[in-house]
């Protein structure tokens, strides 16, 4: 009769076992979590007068600051997570299943972040959450359209990832654990027989498909909340879709290099998540890259070459004022990433740590670039004779903003805890079919 | 029916009298200017032009800060006052970035915290006289719903997190009474009325005199025109800026 | 059964919603909360009131809106012809004034030393009035004349206060020497009007903006809205305008043409303008033979030739004039054809018709030579005075309303530009400009006060009689400013040196009644010295101000807005009217209106009741005595009585009662006839004053002024014509480069608005107004914190004060200025507003004017840097 310690020790990729540096980790982001709850909570309760943001005009401030600039870039992000996925469904893409879970929950996560991103830039955060979809008008493009494809969005990734996993809680729940209640309602009745398999493989295949296009809607429509702004010099036609989703790539892909990374290490799993899979993301990241930085030429053209005067004031902003560092640091960030990329796919050797360097580079390049989409065009765009104005984020934002991605990283840690990373591999199968 | 207002700038003087009657009238947060009046420099020394430009909102018909919001909260109204329901707005400011006059005032904060707080108005001394008001001369008016449609659109310093900007002053115009701008204008430079009926003041004037608006090009059709002068341009350097910070 | 429809349902509950949100805002420090959502939910009791604006200077009329009592706005008064229903920024904001919880809110007696900030005690009204009473009456006794009452830039009809001085004896100080007094003076000496100069706006097609600020201040007389109405209405009829200032800000949009003369350069613009409108041959003689003193025969002592008809008493003398028809000297008047030019002999001597001595001595004042001095170019000079002479079109006439006028349609707005150095003589010299024309008193011409009244110094003036000392502390009459308007900063300089100016007895008590010396004139370092000295100092004022703060050792709280005050012309120079202000609420806190200060204040003196007492006074002043509506001379009156036996006298059968109602408020009187406006259609024309081109009694002052042993900086600019010198403030050394002159501002009223949060906001604080080149060279940015050091050229002091560097197109490289509204410390809302100009300004010798009113220039360097 096996004790409780060895039957636990049955669930594979160290799921459901905490070790000190585990709870290290937890304590540490419940700190930061709770430190942006509290300044989340100065916000609610004094107004935003306690953020950098003020009007635009007479206020010569900005109104939209680092929450927007940092919605823009969690629904980027998602991105690439439900792409990969659905390629793999789409394609097969065998190889590349081991990063498929982690890819999937990046999505829902990121949207997650995204959504409360949104809300806790309202002034009415409560109000918003009941009004914007009891009043919700379609034809406003952002927290219209987009909140409601969000919502979707959001809905259907975790179908996915549901579904994608329900094979694996099937399995687990055979096994008694302290978390068999949490399998057993995942697997929810599931046998994993043949036909309920390729039921499943049709169903979430199909699903993959109609995630595509409602990703393009999405994004495009991220794309025309700037795009649309007659009144907002720099952000008429600057940011066309195409572009934004490019960079949206990026970034995602970015952040699944390092995630598969930290999985592939803390679950000690290098032989699945082999250099194959990191080779494979690489290229598909450099591609990406080589997208972008065509708009970012592109860009870069209109910038210098831009007319009339008013555009002419904010293109110096970006290319010589005060904006400069961040405008010329992400794209230094974005060529290297690129050289990088390329060197590694020369010489065909694709080491892990250079490609999380890349990760983390292109990620602090893409909200740069997020940043300077959303800010300057309100300080310094404005076509009345109002003065210059400024933002910079105050201590509640970047407050906030730390406890938004703790959030995610407590999220992401504690799944796979409950649940493994990487589908559980076929001969372990007997195992539990023999028990 | 549609209301609009003239700006004859060849009378106005840059007093800035609008701006006081609209913050006294609408009691409006410290460092909002619902009105706004440009003062600008151009040329050099000694070919230099000074102009005023009164800036209320201007009452687009094709207004893009209508569109642009989530929950119809900004809204626009037959007569073609274009309005901000105040217990419906989520703050999302998205009206204020779509607006291409920087017309928009969001409330950052509390609104009685708006209020020239250098000045105590709760001292107890003031307390039987104001019964406590704050401001002192907090316009009655303000609260309650308006128009046809019955909302709170009146007035600013409704709610923390909420948007406001220049109203028309609904709360007045549907007393039958002009705009505390236009009312007090020492040099009639400000004209309201009906833009479609050509016996009115403004109807005469869109008539007989050649008008411009600002920024034509954005396409948004505003109800507010400009006589005289011309439109400031990039070169239009901003003087004597009031004290615009919270 | 009524059934609710939704409609009904919904608005009722909104109503009720609404209310209790209104509730919870309005009554936000509310202790008593439940109350007020109850008193939220009745419906407020909403009425009106007429009154007028206590800020400014013209009283525009007003409606105060009031909600239960409460006053909740203040609108224009469309009755009333000054501001038709409109108002400046100022005249919003002063609800926050009225309401303020900063204004004295009790008596306060002093606990601690003069001389610095103030500490005080809550008093009593009785036993505040008590101790004033006391010290006045114990000085009155030895001698009323060293009880010194002053008041600043007053409102209303200051009948209460001329009462007041009048019962007790006391001597007067004014605002004026501050103000445009020069001017008046200039004026009251040329052609015997007590004003400035304003053009007759309704048929003026040439204005000269002579240093008015169009856009922010008042020119002639007025506090601003009414001038810049009549303005735009002119310009509508095409009216052009020449603005003449170192600063375009002044004119804004409304410059024709902007004409950036150099500082205290106006003397030598205006002589010039003479010679060219002579050479250029724009003259309207029959004027200046039957209207002016042109004519008269000058003797070679300067001096002119009179004959004296009648003997003892009735002896009057004559001047002469050469007749050409007959070729003889003739009695003024009785000549046919008088010469203005040529040389003739008479008894003996040589005589020259005073135009011909004017005509040589501007003939050397050429536009070249202008142009040296003003900073401006021979062209802009001669074009200037081409097209005022074209536009003059001498000789045409027009019917006004059935009168035949001659019609001159050139004239020229000026008013504080007069407090220059030579301020007095300018002004003359730009009033003999529209006189060269034949403007004066033309339509569209030169206008100056509504009417043609002659103010009482124009006879005066004809002998400047120089005493002997001692004097007394105004120096009136003196060998250092016989013609003295007297001066708070003259009275300083006395107080701190009597033997110098021969002077043995200084003013003991002081009452200062709205004035701010401290703040509003040059120079705090002399005021704060000699105001230490007075033995005792009461302070009516509904603030602390800041030369309370520092010296009084009484402060009595004065209502704003909410007392009765009058009465108050509302003419708007072409119709006439008259009102009230009167108060929209009972007086807040423990202020209490002037008049009821005065008349308890007299009362303890003992002068209120009986012939000369207070009481008899204020009979004479409103002209109710020997009327059925005198006031009892035994009795203590009510203030609103007061005014209702005004009313009735005027024949307004409601009385007070008239002015209360929202719907009236204002007696208009109706259209001023041209026979009042224009000088030409008055009876007799000019009401009977000759226009003083030539000025022998000047030189017969500076004559006298020598022989008591005035020095040259006093006598210098007694002068029978007006002459140009070089300025002494010019005579620092080079590196002061830059002229530092003041204005007003819009949103302000000197220094009684710079706290009201809503105009604070407007208008932050103290700047130094820079040209972008000046300041390059300097290195000084928009908004970079400026040290400006003045320099005084006669005795070397220097003053300096910081301020933040506001830089702009619109003004003279060399020449820097400051708004002159801040630099008080008494209210949380002056902290940081930065310095007044007149922290650095000077008075006294070489900033004064020969007729001892103040000058708003002097030269100072700049440098970057320095702790505000
Ligand atoms: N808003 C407002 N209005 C006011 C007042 C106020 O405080 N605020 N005060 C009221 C009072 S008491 C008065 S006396 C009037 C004053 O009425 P104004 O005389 O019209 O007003 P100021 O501001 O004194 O105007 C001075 C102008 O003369 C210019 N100036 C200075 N020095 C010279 C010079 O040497 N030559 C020439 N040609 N121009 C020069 C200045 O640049 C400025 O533009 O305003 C009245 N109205
Ligand atoms: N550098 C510079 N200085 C100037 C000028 C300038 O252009 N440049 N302008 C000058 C001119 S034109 C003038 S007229 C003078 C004016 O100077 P002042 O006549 O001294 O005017 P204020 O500075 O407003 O001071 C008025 C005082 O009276 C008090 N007061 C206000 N309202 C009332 C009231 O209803 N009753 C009573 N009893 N007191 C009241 C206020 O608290 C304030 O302390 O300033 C002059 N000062
Ligand atoms: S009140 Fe009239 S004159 Fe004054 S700034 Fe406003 S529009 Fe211009
Ligand atoms: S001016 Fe701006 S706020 Fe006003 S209607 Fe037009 S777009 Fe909307
Ligand atoms: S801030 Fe309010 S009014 Fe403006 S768009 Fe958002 S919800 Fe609409
Ligand atoms: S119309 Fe009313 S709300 Fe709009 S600017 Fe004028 S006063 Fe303010
Ligand atoms: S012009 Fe003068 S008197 Fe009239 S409202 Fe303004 S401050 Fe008051
Ligand atoms: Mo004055």
């Amino acid at each position: 009769m096996a004790t409780q310690t060895e039957r636990h020790s049955t669930l594979p990729q160290r799921v459901g076992q905490m070790n000190g540096a585990w709870r290290l980790f937890v304590i540490g982001a419940l700190a930061v979590l709770g430190f942006g709850i509290y300044s989340f909570w100065q916000e609610a309760t004094q107004g935003m007068v306690v953020t950098g943001m003020r009007d635009v005009g007479t206020m010569g401030g900005a109104t939209w600051g680092l929450y927007i600039t940092m919605v823009v870039y969690f629904i980027g992000v998602s991105f690439a997570g439900i792409t990969v996925a659905a390629l793999i469904r789409i394609f097969n893409l065998d190889h590349l299943k081991p990063i498929a879970r982690t890819a999937e929950l990046l999505t829902v996560v990121s949207l997650i972040l995204g959504g409360l991103a949104i809300i806790v830039d309202l002034g009415n955060p409560m109000r918003g959450v009941v009004n914007l979809f009891k009043y919700a008008r379609p034809q406003s493009p952002f927290f219209g359209t987009f909140s409601l494809v969000v919502a979707g969005y959001l809905f259907s990734s975790l179908v996915y990832l549901y579904l994608g996993g329900r094979r694996d809680a099937a399995r687990l729940a055979k096994s008694p654990s302290r978390l068999q209640w949490f399998h057993r309602l995942w697997a929810a009745g599931y046998a994993d027989t043949p036909e309920e398999r390729d039921r499943h493989d049709r169903a979430s295949f199909w699903l993959a498909i109609a995630i595509v296009p409602l990703l393009v809607v999405a994004h495009s429509t991220l794309g025309f909340v700037f795009g649309l702004q007659v009144g907002r010099p720099g952000w008429y036609g600057t940011l066309q879709a195409p572009a934004f989703v490019a960079l949206a790539g990026v970034s995602g892909i970015g952040h699944i290099l390092i995630l598969a990374a930290i999985v592939r290490k803390v679950t000690a799993t290098p032989h699945r998540i082999g250099e194959a899979i990191f080779a494979w993301l690489g290229k598909f990241l450099l591609g990406m890259l080589l997208v972008y930085l065509y708009f970012m030429v592109v860009e870069l053209l209109t910038l210098v070459y831009a007319t009339p005067e008013t555009e002419k004031r904010l293109s110096d902003a970006l290319l010589t004022g005060e904006f400069a560092w961040i405008y010329w640091g992400s794209v230094a960030a974005l060529v290297i990433s690129a050289v990088v990329l390329i060197w590694q796919a020369v010489v065909r050797r694709w080491s892990v740590t250079w490609l999380v360097a890349v990760g983390v580079l292109a990620n602090l390049a893409a909200i740069g670039k997020r940043y300077l989409i959303v800010v300057p065009s309100q300080t310094h765009g404005t076509l009345l004779p109002y003065d210059t104005g400024s933002y910079s984020p105050s201590v509640v934002e970047f407050g906030v903003i730390a406890g938004l991605f703790a959030l995610g990283a407590l999220l992401i840690g504690l799944f796979f805890k409950a649940f493994p990373a990487l589908p559980i591999e076929d001969e372990s199968e007997e195992v539990i079919a023999n028990a | 029916m549609k209301y609009g207002m003239v700006v004859d700038l060849d009378r106005c003087q840059g007093c800035r009298a609008c701006m006081e009657a609209c913050k006294v009238e609408n009691n409006t947060a410290q460092g909002h200017f619902w009105m706004y009046v440009f003062r600008y420099e151009e040329g050099s020394f000694p070919e230099t032009q000074i102009n005023f430009l009164p800036r209320p909102c201007q009452h687009c018909d094709n207004a893009p800060c209508v569109k642009v919001c989530p929950v119809g909260a900004r809204f626009s109204r037959e007569d073609g006052v274009v309005l901000t329901d105040a217990d419906r707005c989520i703050g999302c400011r998205y009206c204020e970035l779509a607006c291409p006059y920087g017309v928009n005032y969001f409330n950052w904060r509390k609104p009685e915290k708006g209020q020239y707080e250098i000045v105590d108005w709760s001292d107890p001394d003031l307390e039987p006289v104001t019964g406590g008001a704050i401001p002192p001369y907090r316009n009655p008016d303000l609260d309650g719903l308006h128009g046809e449609e019955q909302r709170r659109t009146g007035g600013g310093s409704q709610a923390k997190g909420v948007m406001e900007k220049c109203t028309f002053c609904v709360q007045r115009i549907e007393k039958g009474l002009q705009p505390a701008c236009v009312t007090t204008c020492p040099t009639d430079a400000l004209v309201f009325g009906d833009k479609t009926d050509a016996s009115t003041p403004v109807g005469r004037y869109l008539a007989e005199k050649r008008t411009w608006r600002l920024l034509e090009e954005a396409g948004t059709e505003p109800s507010v025109f400009y006589v005289g002068s011309r439109p400031p341009t990039h070169r239009s350097k901003e003087i004597e800026r009031p004290k615009a910070s919270v | 059964m009524q059934e609710i429809t939704r409609r009904t349902f919904v608005k009722g509950t909104a109503a009720v919603g609404g209310a209790a949100a209104a509730g919870k805002f309005l009554f936000a420090s509310s202790p008593s909360l439940a109350q007020a959502e109850a008193a939220a939910l009745a419906s407020p009791i909403e009425d009106f009131i007429a009154t007028t604006c206590w800020v400014g200077k013209q009283d525009c009329g007003m409606i105060a809106r009031r909600i239960d009592g409460r006053v909740v706005m203040f609108e224009g008064n469309p009755t009333n012809p000054r501001n038709v229903g409109t108002l400046c920024p100022k005249g919003h904001a002063q609800i926050q004034a009225l309401y303020d919880p900063n204004r004295v809110k009790w008596p306060l007696i002093r606990t601690n030393e003069k001389g610095v900030t103030g500490e005080w005690r809550r008093a009593s009204w009785d036993e505040a009035l008590d101790l004033v009473a006391a010290s006045v009456k114990e000085v009155r006794d030895r001698d009323p004349k060293l009880v010194l009452w002053q008041k600043g830039r007053s409102k209303a009809k200051g009948f209460y206060d001329e009462a007041f001085v009048k019962a007790i004896g006391s001597s007067k100080l004014g605002h004026g020497a501050y103000c445009s007094d020069a001017g008046y003076r200039g004026v009251e000496y040329t052609i015997g009007t007590h004003a400035v100069l304003h053009p007759d706006f309704k048929y003026c097609n040439y204005m000269l903006s002579w240093g008015w600020n169009i856009t922010n201040a008042g020119g002639n007389k007025f506090c601003w809205l009414t001038w810049p109405r009549h303005m735009v209405a002119a310009r509508d009829r095409g009216m052009k305008i020449a603005h003449l200032d170192p600063r375009l800000r002044s004119a804004g949009p409304f410059a024709d043409t902007w004409l950036p003369i150099r500082p205290g350069t106006d003397l030598a613009m205006a002589l010039a303008l003479c010679q060219q409108l002579i050479a250029q041959g724009y003259l309207d003689r029959p004027y200046l033979t039957t209207y002016t003193n042109s004519p008269y025969l000058v003797k070679p002592d300067g001096m002119f030739a009179k004959v004296t008809e009648g003997a003892g008493e009735e002896a009057t003398e004559i001047p002469l004039v050469w007749d050409e028809a007959t070729g003889r000297a003739m009695k003024f008047g009785e000549a046919e054809s008088p010469a203005l030019e040529g040389t003739f002999e008479l008894d003996g001597e040589v005589v020259k018709p005073a135009f011909q001595l004017f005509m040589d001595h501007v003939a050397d004042y050429t536009p070249e030579w202008a142009a040296g001095i003003t900073g401006l170019t021979a062209a802009q000079i001669r074009t200037v005075a081409h097209d005022f002479g074209d536009n003059a079109r001498i000789g045409a006439t027009m019917i006004v309303d059935g009168v035949e006028v001659p019609y001159r349609p050139v004239g020229i707005m000026a008013y504080h530009m007069s407090q220059q150095e030579l301020g007095f003589q300018t002004i003359r010299a730009m009033t003999i400009v529209p006189m060269l024309v034949g403007a004066v008193g033309a339509a569209g011409g030169q206008l100056s006060d509504f009417t043609w009244k002659i103010y009482k110094n124009y006879d005066k003036f004809e002998h400047l009689k120089v005493e002997d000392p001692p004097y007394d502390f105004m120096l009136n009459k003196s060998k250092f400013y016989p013609m003295n308007t007297g001066s708070p900063s003259v009275v300083a300089q006395v107080m701190m040196d009597p033997d110098r100016y021969e002077v043995e007895k200084l003013p003991e008590v002081a009452i200062l009644h709205m004035v701010n010396p401290l703040n509003s004139f040059p120079s705090r370092k002399e005021f704060l010295e000699s105001y230490g000295k007075f033995k005792h100092v009461a302070v009516i004022s509904p603030w602390m101000s800041e030369t309370a703060d520092y010296f009084a050792d009484v402060v009595l709280p004065a209502a704003t807005i909410e007392k009765y005050e009058g009465p108050i012309s509302a003419t708007d120079a072409y119709v006439d009217a008259v009102t009230l202000r009167i108060p929209p609420m009972e007086p807040l806190f423990e202020s209490r209106g002037e008049i009821d200060i005065y008349l308890d204040l007299c009362e303890r003196i003992g002068v209120l009741y009986g012939e000369d007492g207070y009481l008899s006074n204020v009979n004479d002043q409103l002209k109710l005595t020997d009327t059925a509506f005198a006031l009892d001379l035994e009795a203590m009156p009510e203030v609103r009585d007061i005014f209702d036996r005004w009313a009735h006298a005027q024949g307004i059968d409601e009385g007070v009662a008239f002015f209360e109602d929202p719907a009236k408020g204002v007696y208009v009187k109706g259209p001023v006839s041209p026979t009042k406006i224009y000088g030409y259609a008055t009876d007799p024309p000019f009401g009977g004053a000759v226009h003083r081109l030539y000025g022998d009694s000047l030189l017969d002052a500076q004559r006298q002024m020598k022989e008591k042993g005035a020095e040259e900086i006093y006598w210098r600019d007694y002068t029978a014509l007006p002459e140009w010198r070089s300025l002494t403030m010019d005579s620092s050394p080079s590196e002061y480069e830059f002229y530092l002159i003041s204005y007003h501002q819009i949103e302000h009223k000197q220094s009684r608005t710079s706290f009201i949060p809503l105009l604070a906001e407007l208008s932050p604080g103290s700047k130094l107004d820079m040209n972008p080149q000046s300041a390059a060279r300097l290195g000084i940015a928009d908004g970079d914190t400026v040290t400006v050091e003045s320099h005084n050229a006669v005795t070397g002091e220097t003053r300096s004060l910081v301020t933040r560097a506001a830089l702009g197109e619109g003004i003279r490289p060399d020449t820097v200025a400051m708004p002159h509204h801040f630099g008080g410390w008494t209210h949380p809302q002056n902290k940081d507003q930065g310095a007044s100009a007149n922290k650095v300004m000077f008075l006294g010798e070489g900033y004064t004017t020969n007729t001892a009113d103040q000058s708003f220039h002097v030269k100072v360097k700049v440098t970057k840097g320095g702790e505000l």
